[in-house]
């Protein structure tokens, strides 16, 4: 059974709507992320969840059982914030305690957990100093353990890195994931950082302007965008647009087929899905940029617009060239943003690749 | 040349920093510093022999009436800190946990005291509280009778006190409710804060310096204060302003006004270190 329900949630703030239907379900030890841009209701989402806004429309369910009435304090949810939110006048140690002394703990019990929480987030010994007296990345790993020590149901982060720099950001997902996974924490995590997602989601949730745009595992929503939106919004995507009429679209001398809507089309390939010396399009490299570990190439295609393309390091390339190079793999979008099945074929050469529909 | 340049800015634009402070700071000295500085040497001084003598404040503290009168204008000034921290806190607190018209206009009714002068306060008061003032004529009115004026009794120093320390101390804790993040109050609810809950362990400790800068603020205004008191208070006993007054223009003392002057200065000066003390402490702490 699902450990968190959210069943067609909306929220309306006077007039403009924040969220509209949102339906997912968590399961016991996932870790979701909600992912879209600025402003597309992630936050709003999961204040919904933790209680600090009520749903215009739309349940919220914790074990099955529906919580919308409850406020924030009664919930099983434990929230961090994108600002640490530590309270300034109390010590770590009794930041984390203040949850537990709530509950009744006893003083010993209190204080043993709060030893035992700091050694989890590599603070031990930290107990004493002030909220302002720890680095970015430290109070963070405050916050995170003065939720985990209450033992929620349902752990809850908002952007709780994007304050921090990009190499601690790294460490910190890192370090939220092994404890994530060593507690089996449920967690709901928002970001518009597409690699955090990525690299921490078990699944994804993409957002757009309220709504959910595509829920699955980081690797079906990179491989198989299913809107337009998802397709340019997650990784390096080249879109290409065109016309389509009688179920075909012309593309830089080859022939795109399939099940294809007249009207607009727009055709995505990954640039590390076209294959360079393979017969199909010409074009010509105009740019080769060295990123260490590969090289990205801008090459114009002939008859058509200027792609990137993916290129192992060892392949002698330069700019000025001219190559050979097909997609080994591509999405179409009609204009209704929807991904449909495709293929393309170039002249008598045999063609590649569908996806998906 | 070009290494040089910065540094003549810098060489330039001391002596005009020093040269901005430096008239106000004359003319505090001249005005300020020197005659209290001779005021306090004065007090020290036996007026027949000019050698040191505490014979001044013998006089103040031996006195029944003066010892009296500076209780109390203690006991008066520590009510109003008292009232005014219990008015304006729930105000406050109100003001910043809600939002829409209400609490603005709330708001600019709490502050509007600020732009009337004090004797203005005075009047409107004895217009309103005073004997066959508006109060009583609206409870006799709906049948309640017996009503007692607080005119010329230390109630009404105190309400009229009250009544004119309203804005500052509702300002100064606004501010500093203001700067409690409201992720603050969000996380003390997430971890199962209630109301009581947050308000003792969260907001209160986090508004302790604005509070203490309030209380002193408030006994400073209090304590020193003429109009309300002369206008609203009793004729005996005295708040220290009055009193000092009178010492001075009708008793024709005023080596005994300077004695009540410096000792009034000493508390004020007491309340003057805890604000001082907090001014300092919350700069530490820097959040
Ligand atoms: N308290 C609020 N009052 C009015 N509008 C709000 C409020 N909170 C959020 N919104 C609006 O709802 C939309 C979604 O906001 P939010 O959930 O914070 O987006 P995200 O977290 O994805 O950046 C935005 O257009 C925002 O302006
Ligand atoms: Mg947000």
């Amino acid at each position: 059974m699902s450990k968190l329900v959210i069943d067609r949630l909306s929220k309306r703030f006077s007039g403009t709507v924040a969220v509209a239907d949102v339906s997912v379900a968590v399961g016991d030890g996932e870790l979701l992320c909600l992912l879209g841009p600025s402003g597309c209701g992630k936050s709003t989402v999961l204040r919904m969840v933790a209680g600090f806004e009520n749903p215009s429309e739309g349940r919220v369910l914790i074990d099955g059982e529906d919580v919308v009435a409850l406020p924030p304090e009664r919930r099983p949810t434990g929230m961090v914030f994108q600002s640490h939110a530590l309270w300034s006048h109390m010590t770590v140690a009794q930041n984390i305690a203040f949850g537990l002394r709530l509950r009744g703990l006893a003083r010993a019990e209190v204080k043993a957990r709060v030893g035992s929480v700091l050694e989890l987030v590599g603070l031990a010994g930290y107990e004493a100093r002030y909220p302002a007296q720890l680095s970015g990345g430290q109070q963070q790993r405050v916050a995170i353990a003065r939720c985990v020590v209450l033992e929620p149901k349902i752990l809850l982060m908002d952007e709780p890195f994007s304050a921090l720099d990009a190499h601690l950001r790294v460490r910190l997902r890192e370090e939220v994931r092994a404890i994530q996974q060593r507690l089996g924490l449920t967690t709901m995590f928002v970001t518009h950082d597409q690699d955090e997602a990525l690299t921490l989601a078990d699944r994804i949730v993409v957002m757009r302007s309220g709504a959910v745009e595509q829920v699955g595992t980081p690797g079906e929503i990179y491989a198989a965008p299913a809107t337009r939106f998802v397709a340019s919004f997650i990784g390096t995507m080249n879109l290409i647009e065109t016309e389509a009429s009688g179920g075909s679209a012309g593309l830089a001398g080859a022939r795109v087929g399939g099940d294809l809507p007249d009207g607009p089309l727009t055709i995505a390939v990954r640039p590390e899905d076209i294959a360079l010396g393979e017969p199909g399009w010409t074009g010509r490299i105009e740019r080769v940029l060295d990123l260490g570990a590969f090289r990205m190439l801008d090459v114009a295609l002939d008859g058509g617009p200027t792609v990137k393309v993916q290129a192992a390091k060892g392949v002698p390339l330069r700019a000025g060239e001219t190559v050979p190079l097909r997609p080994l793999g591509l999405v179409a979008y009609g204009g209704d943003g929807r991904a449909r099945r495709a293929s393309i074929e170039f002249g008598n050469l045999t063609n590649v690749v569908s996806i998906h529909g | 040349m070009a290494l040089a340049a910065p540094i003549l800015v810098e060489a330039r634009r001391f002596p005009v920093g020093l040269l901005l402070v430096a008239a106000p700071m004359l003319l505090l000295v001249v005005f300020v510093l020197v005659p209290a500085a001779s005021a306090i040497v004065s007090t020290l001084t036996d007026p027949r022999s000019g050698g040191p003598s505490l014979a001044n404040y013998r006089t103040l503290l031996g006195d029944p009436l003066s010892r009296g009168n500076l209780f109390f204008t203690l006991g008066s000034t520590l009510a109003v800190c008292g009232l005014l921290l219990a008015v304006c806190l729930p105000v406050a607190l109100y003001l910043r946990f809600s939002s829409g018209r209400l609490p603005a206009f709330v708001q600019s009714v709490a502050v509007f005291p600020l732009f009337v002068p004090g004797i203005i306060v005075a009047y409107a008061l004895i217009r309103f509280l005073g004997p066959n003032g508006s109060l009583q004529t609206v409870l006799d009115a709906i049948g309640i009778h017996g009503f007692r004026s607080p005119y010329l009794t230390p109630a009404g120093t105190v309400i009229g006190l009250v009544w004119e320390g309203i804005p500052l101390t509702l300002l100064i804790l606004l501010s500093g409710l203001a700067q409690i993040p409201n992720a603050a109050i969000e996380a003390a609810r997430d971890v199962g804060a209630g109301r009581l809950a947050i308000l003792t362990g969260i907001i209160l400790p986090l508004i302790a310096n604005s509070v203490t800068v309030a209380f002193s603020l408030a006994f400073l205004g209090a304590f020193g204060a003429f109009t309300i008191p002369y206008l609203m208070g009793p004729a005996s006993p005295e708040m220290m302003g009055v009193f000092m007054q009178r010492t001075f223009s009708e008793l024709r003392d005023p080596a005994q006004a300077q004695t009540q002057a410096v000792m009034s200065f000493l508390f004020c000066a007491a309340v003057g270190v805890i604000y001082v003390r907090s001014v300092i402490r919350s700069r530490r702490r820097g959040s």
